[in-house]
């Protein structure tokens, strides 16, 4: 399996991931219309960062930037030092990255089990018994093992994101993003999930990032990006 | 592998999509099959009738040229005769060097000279008759006398009027007078019999046309003996039958006497030929011999020259002109020319070919709009499923290989689909293609049964009883090729053979004669037209699979079209 290697480290060595004055804008917005403008933030592995702003302040925007799935920006976001826009982003996807959606996005005709062994099939994880390691990582989320065969829409909102969670940390990424992982559950199940994140932050030094809101998110977080409207 | 094991877990749980999908693709495998089993059939009947009726070119006299000839310089009758005299007939030696060609499968040729024969009359209206006629006219006076009432009505003759009167006829006038007749017959010539000389049954056509039959014995197979077939006039003429010999004679040289056995007697079964007040057919002082026959006549005899109709058996359709050409070149004679029955054979093979173009059009057009509907369906589909792509997507799945597996799960269902649709196509059209086979097939038997039978080798109620049994061959066969789908195709053709052996050992067991006995007749391999029963074949299932494949690949392609230009985030947006 192809993984990026560390380069030299030009800034702070702890990052992982860094953006360095990266503008975006929409394709249909006018030449000076930035929905983000001059965004510098760097992230270190074992820390939860929450980012949040008010709607429309483009935080969905910077997600989807870091995580690949939009590369027509201004400036440089780099993991490991390497420039983004140079590297195979399906497998940096697949690879180094997770995202966990508000809305789940599990596959819908597929188990739960199915779902997260379709993913380390996609990351081509070489795990001698995939099925078991399916079962360990849903109940490291706090699923019973009961669950692991029912289809994914027949779980609850709670237990989807569950599973979601632990399909990103089927290959073992070292970033976890999550765009508002806990809009669509209610508050005992949101602290459930944070505690999850916060688990794999501290416990197994992943990088966490958070979209959100929730100033409950905002205040269980390391550190707290402000995102603001740009002018 | 993981691509495969995700497409099938992807149909088993989306039955509804794939089933639909399934149903188009089993209509269009059905059709598709129907009709590639009607083309090939027609392609078959095609062939097989090619192969019995082969395309053969002659050699005729160019009539126009030879008239041009004679009337050029204003000749008189008499010049025009020496002039046609001065044209040289065709040797054989000239047919053996035209028949050496790379065009030429093969050829043979048969030999007409005229001759006398000794203690045999001719069959023929051309005789000087004496006719005398006795002419008696005869005047009638009549008197009549009135014994009272009406004069009588109806003049002479009339009925007699009631009341009494009497009436009396007088004869007064007779004449005899002599008329002599003379009626030529222009055919006779020289000699009054034509003694034809084949070299092979493949060259007597008139045979295997049926156009002269066999009425007692037969023509014998040896084309080296002196015997002979004289038609059914000339032996009631002569009061002979099969066994009795006949006495030939040389017409420029009485003492040159040959001897022939008659091993047969044929009838001429032509409706066409002769006019109304002909009393004998044209064939009727025909005396059907062999070529080597006529040549031992012609050793004695320089001065008689035969009439020597070359067949030469052409190759293909290309070589027809090319050996026409090949012919011209090697020096044939301006006043003649090389004929061919292409055309004949073409017009014979129009109908089926109208079924085989019909076929094409057919699978044609439903290719077309089945690959529309295909190509429409996967659009829906994708559409449908453009959150699961944007899924797999996001999760790091290329884009290929997302492409891959859309066309996976398509090629799955279209295979499985695929076999279905074979399966009922070939129900359906083994009855279709069997129905025009299986007459293909009786009238091959047929054929063959009644040239054996104008042959004088075999006879109508034996010809009739094979053709039942072809019948139910042919249903056999049509049994066995639902059986043969999962055997190979040498035991198919074991099967096949194993049926024309038995059909061929009845038809022997009937007519109690050696399996050697049985003749080509220069017609058609009758065995090979009954092996055309396997409908769908090998041919036909791989002609499918390759359809599959490509109204697969077609219709994947817009599938792949629409998941490369789909962006992840858009689709989860929207989903959002």
């Amino acid at each position: 399996m192809k993984k990026i290697k560390n380069e030299e480290n030009n800034t702070n060595s702890k990052n992982i991931l860094s953006i360095k004055n990266v503008n975006y804008r929409y394709k249909d917005a006018a030449r000076d219309e930035y929905v983000l403008k001059d965004i510098n933030y760097d992230f270190e592995k074992g820390k939860v960062y929450a980012i949040r702003g008010r709607s429309g302040s483009g935080k969905t925007t910077l997600l989807s930037l870091i995580s690949g799935l939009e590369n027509k920006y201004e400036g440089s976001i780099l993991y490991k030092n390497k420039e983004l826009k140079k590297m195979d982003l399906d497998l940096y996807r697949n690879t180094n990255i997770e995202i966990v959606f508000q809305s789940y996005n599990l596959l819908p005709h597929l188990t739960a089990e199915e779902n997260i062994i379709l993913s380390m099939d996609i990351s081509k994880v070489k795990v001698r018994d995939k099925n078991e390691k399916a079962v360990k990582l849903m109940e490291s989320v706090g699923l019973p093992k009961n669950l692991r065969s029912r289809r994914v829409l027949k779980l609850s909102g709670g237990e989807q994101q569950r599973v979601a969670i632990a399909r990103s940390l089927s290959y073992n990424p070292e970033i976890i993003l999550a765009d508002e992982p806990t809009g669509n559950l209610d508050k005992e199940t949101e602290n459930e999930i944070l505690d999850i994140f916060i688990r794999l932050a501290h416990e197994e030094n992943k990088c966490v990032i958070i979209v959100t809101h929730s100033s409950n998110v905002c205040n269980k977080s390391d550190i707290v990006y402000e995102l603001k409207k740009s002018k | 592998m993981y691509i495969l094991k995700n497409a099938v877990t992807s149909i088993r749980r989306s039955k509804g999509r794939n089933i639909l999908i399934g149903i188009i693709i089993i209509v269009i495998a059905v059709s598709c099959t129907i009709t590639l089993a009607i083309r090939e059939s027609a392609n078959k009947i095609i062939n097989a009738y090619e192969e019995k009726n082969e395309i053969e070119s002659t050699i005729e006299m160019n009539r126009e040229s030879l008239m041009s000839y004679l009337r050029d310089g204003d000749k008189t009758q008499e010049q025009m005769v020496e002039a046609f005299n001065n044209i040289e007939n065709i040797t054989e030696e000239e047919i053996i060097n035209y028949g050496n060609s790379d065009y030429v499968k093969s050829f043979y040729y048969t030999y007409t000279i005229n001759v006398d024969a000794k203690d045999l009359t001719e069959a023929t209206d051309s005789l000087v008759k004496e006719t005398t006629t006795t002419k008696t006219e005869t005047s009638t006076k009549t008197r009549t006398r009135n014994f009272g009432g009406n004069p009588p009505k109806g003049g002479p003759g009339g009925p007699i009027s009631s009341g009494g009167s009497r009436t009396t006829t007088t004869t007064q006038k007779k004449t005899t007078t002599t008329k002599i007749e003379k009626i030529f017959n222009e055919k006779a010539g020289s000699g009054a019999f034509s003694l034809i000389g084949y070299n092979s049954y493949e060259a007597m056509k008139e045979f295997i046309n049926g156009d002269y039959i066999i009425t007692s014995g037969e023509v014998s197979s040896d084309f080296n003996s002196n015997n002979c077939v004289i038609s059914e006039e000339l032996a009631t003429l002569n009061k002979l039958s099969v066994g009795d010999t006949i006495t030939i004679v040389d017409p420029n040289n009485n003492s040159n006497t040959y001897t022939l056995t008659i091993t047969g007697i044929y009838k001429e079964n032509t409706t066409s030929s002769g006019s109304m007040s002909d009393m004998f057919s044209t064939s009727a002082n025909n005396i059907i011999t062999n070529v080597n026959f006529i040549k031992t006549i012609l050793e004695k005899n320089e001065n008689l020259k035969p009439t020597i109709t070359p067949t030469f058996i052409i190759k293909d359709e290309e070589s027809v002109e090319l050996f026409s050409n090949e012919v011209l070149k090697k020096g044939l004679s301006e006043y003649y020319k090389v004929t061919n029955n292409l055309e004949e054979i073409q017009n014979a093979t129009k109908s089926i070919s109208n079924v085989k173009t019909f076929a094409t059009t057919f699978l044609i057009i439903t290719l077309s709009i089945g690959g529309v509907v295909l190509i429409v369906i996967n659009m829906i589909n994708i559409r449908e499923r453009k959150y699961e792509i944007g899924v797999l997507r996001t999760i790091g799945m290329k884009k290929s290989k997302v492409s891959l597996q859309f066309m996976s799960e398509l090629l799955i269902v279209c295979i499985i689909s695929l076999m279905i649709g074979a399966s009922i196509g070939s129900l359906l059209s083994v009855n279709v293609s069997n129905k025009l086979l299986e007459n293909e097939i009786q009238n091959s038997m047929e054929e063959y049964e009644d040239i054996s039978h104008n042959f004088g080798r075999g006879h109508i109620e034996e010809s009739s009883l094979d053709q039942s049994e072809t019948k139910e061959s042919t249903e056999n066969n049509t049994v066995e090729q639902n059986e043969t789908k999962e055997s190979t195709e040498n035991n198919k053709e074991i099967e096949n053979n194993e049926n024309v052996e038995d059909k061929q050992s009845s038809s022997e067991s009937n007519t109690e004669e050696p399996k050697e006995e049985k003749y080509n007749f220069g017609i058609a391999n009758v065995n090979e037209v009954n092996s055309i029963d396997a409908v769908v074949d090998f041919k036909i299932l791989l002609e499918l699979l390759g359809i599959g494949v490509s109204l697969t690949l077609i219709s994947s392609l817009a599938t792949m079209i629409a998941i490369s230009r789909f962006s992840p985030l858009t689709i989860l947006k929207e989903r959002s």
